[in-house]
């Protein structure tokens, strides 16, 4: 939970799951509805239970569906990208600050931003600096789906 | 045939016309050079149907409407890579053949249903049945595969599934510690066809035909046994062979306490006379899509209900 939670913080969410809610199964972590509780069976057989929030990784990986969900709280720091520079993030690639459309809030240095295009949560970045250089650097984006399936 | 051994060739062209035979004997000749079309299902766990297609029209993609499926549509040609866009990574569609959505179609699940995907990866058809079941109330997925289960989560977390519990496990000996269904999906793992695999009268014999209808069986046999009593079993097949489909059907009715709904959409039905063996006449209520038919891959789908 601890990274979840950091995460959460980090892009200004004041989302709040219920820790007795949570289920662990290796490095992944679910939000699991009661009326699904009871569908858990055998936990070294189960591979996914209800609502995947993400998985522990060196930064906490958000899944789709909880990047979806922020999306919708106003609270959440976001930058907004063009379809260009928003294919380049799903790429993996990292976004310079010129291609940045707009912002909800101010842009900080070392701040963490959901990355958004077209009303859609494509991913996580921080906005760093590197020498005469600043860009959204990406820590998570949803193309990993297709490169999870390589 | 003499003693020389065949070439991949000759053996091709004799297990193609062995198994074109079979289907003119069966009264439907096929050519082997049917294709099937390609599809997408919109997910409706992200998206609506208008206003999924009306932007991937604007980008470049042409599609119509499947007119046997609620929410599927035929492509035809695009600008874009339909597996590498951004509403395809958004979940707000998947790529799914058109004959694999009709059998969730006929199985018609609700979220007031406990359903069972027994042979659920990769998971197309897993999330297609949470969107039928509006991500509300319970939904299992079982697979062996390890493997094919990577792919399932993805589908799963690709189209924003909440209501699903999946295992690596096997149904016929998996404790489910009293557990019964009101409807189980049993697509199985079966020959395929030549439709949706250009090799596929290469990799095919008679022989794998037979081993894979017995294999199924016992899945059928489990199917059952976790049915509530009333409760549906959905089968299908992507294969054509009579021996995985309407000659396991004539089994199931032989061995258990079973009855067979009517199964209406664009196929034709089951076949009740198979190389001249008489099957029951309710096996006419399943229903097959040859690929010269419907547009489709072979597919074969049965509504079994347990007395």
């Amino acid at each position: 939970m601890r990274l979840l939670r950091k995460f959460l913080s980090w892009v200004g969410s004041t989302y709040d799951p219920m820790e007795e809610q949570v289920l662990k199964l290796n490095n992944k972590r679910f939000l699991l509805q009661p009326e699904l509780a009871e569908l858990v069976l055998q936990k070294d057989k189960l591979v996914y239970a209800g609502k995947l929030m993400g998985r522990d990784r060196k930064f906490f990986q958000p899944s789709s569906i909880i990047l979806s969900e922020l999306a919708k709280e106003e609270n959440t720091r976001k930058v907004h990208l063009g379809r260009d520079a928003g294919w380049l993030f799903v790429c993996g690639k990292d976004i310079f600050e010129d291609n940045i459309h707009g912002v909800d809030g101010e842009l900080v240095l070392d701040g963490y931003y959901l990355v958004m295009f077209e009303g859609e949560c494509l991913g996580y970045g921080q906005f760093i600096e590197s020498g005469d250089i600043r860009v959204i650097k990406n820590l998570f984006d949803i193309g990993d789906f297709l490169r999870r399936e390589r | 045939m003499s003693n020389r051994r065949r070439g991949p060739h000759e053996t091709q062209r004799s297990r193609r016309n062995q198994f074109l035979a079979r289907y003119r004997d069966l009264g439907h000749p096929l050519t082997g050079d049917e294709q099937m079309g390609r599809s997408l299902r919109v997910n409706t766990l992200k998206t609506s149907d208008d206003v999924l297609i009306d932007k991937m029209r604007t980008l470049g993609a042409d599609l119509a409407k499947v007119d046997f499926l609620t929410h599927g549509y035929w492509i035809g040609k695009t600008s874009f890579s339909l597996g590498a866009s951004f509403e395809y990574l958004l979940g707000h569609y998947s790529l799914q053949e058109a004959a694999s959505q009709f059998a969730v179609e006929a199985l018609n699940p609700s979220h007031e249903d406990l359903v069972l995907d027994m042979c659920a990866a990769p998971g197309g058809k897993t999330a297609q049945i949470a969107a039928y079941m509006e991500n509300r109330g319970r939904l299992m997925a079982l697979d062996i595969n390890r493997r094919r289960l990577y792919a399932l989560e993805n589908t799963l977390e690709r189209c924003g599934v909440e209501n699903c519990a999946a295992y690596r496990g096997d149904a016929r000996d998996m404790d489910f510690k009293g557990l019964t269904f009101d409807k189980v999906l049993l697509d199985v793992p079966c020959s395929g066809n030549y439709a949706a695999d250009s090799d596929w009268f290469m990799k095919r014999r008679l022989v794998d035909v037979t081993n894979n209808a017995e294999y199924q069986r016992s899945l059928i046999d489990a199917a059952i046994r976790l049915l509530k009593s009333g409760g549906e079993l959905l089968y299908s097949t992507c294969s054509l062979e009579p021996e995985e489909n309407e000659l396991n059907i004539q089994w199931l009715l032989e061995t258990h306490d079973v009855k067979l709904e009517i199964v209406e959409g664009p196929g034709s039905p089951g076949l009740t006379d198979v190389f001249g063996e008489t099957l029951s006449p309710d096996i006419s209520k399943t229903m097959r899509l040859w690929p010269d038919e419907a547009g489709t891959q072979g597919f074969y789908v049965a509504r079994v209900v347990k007395r």
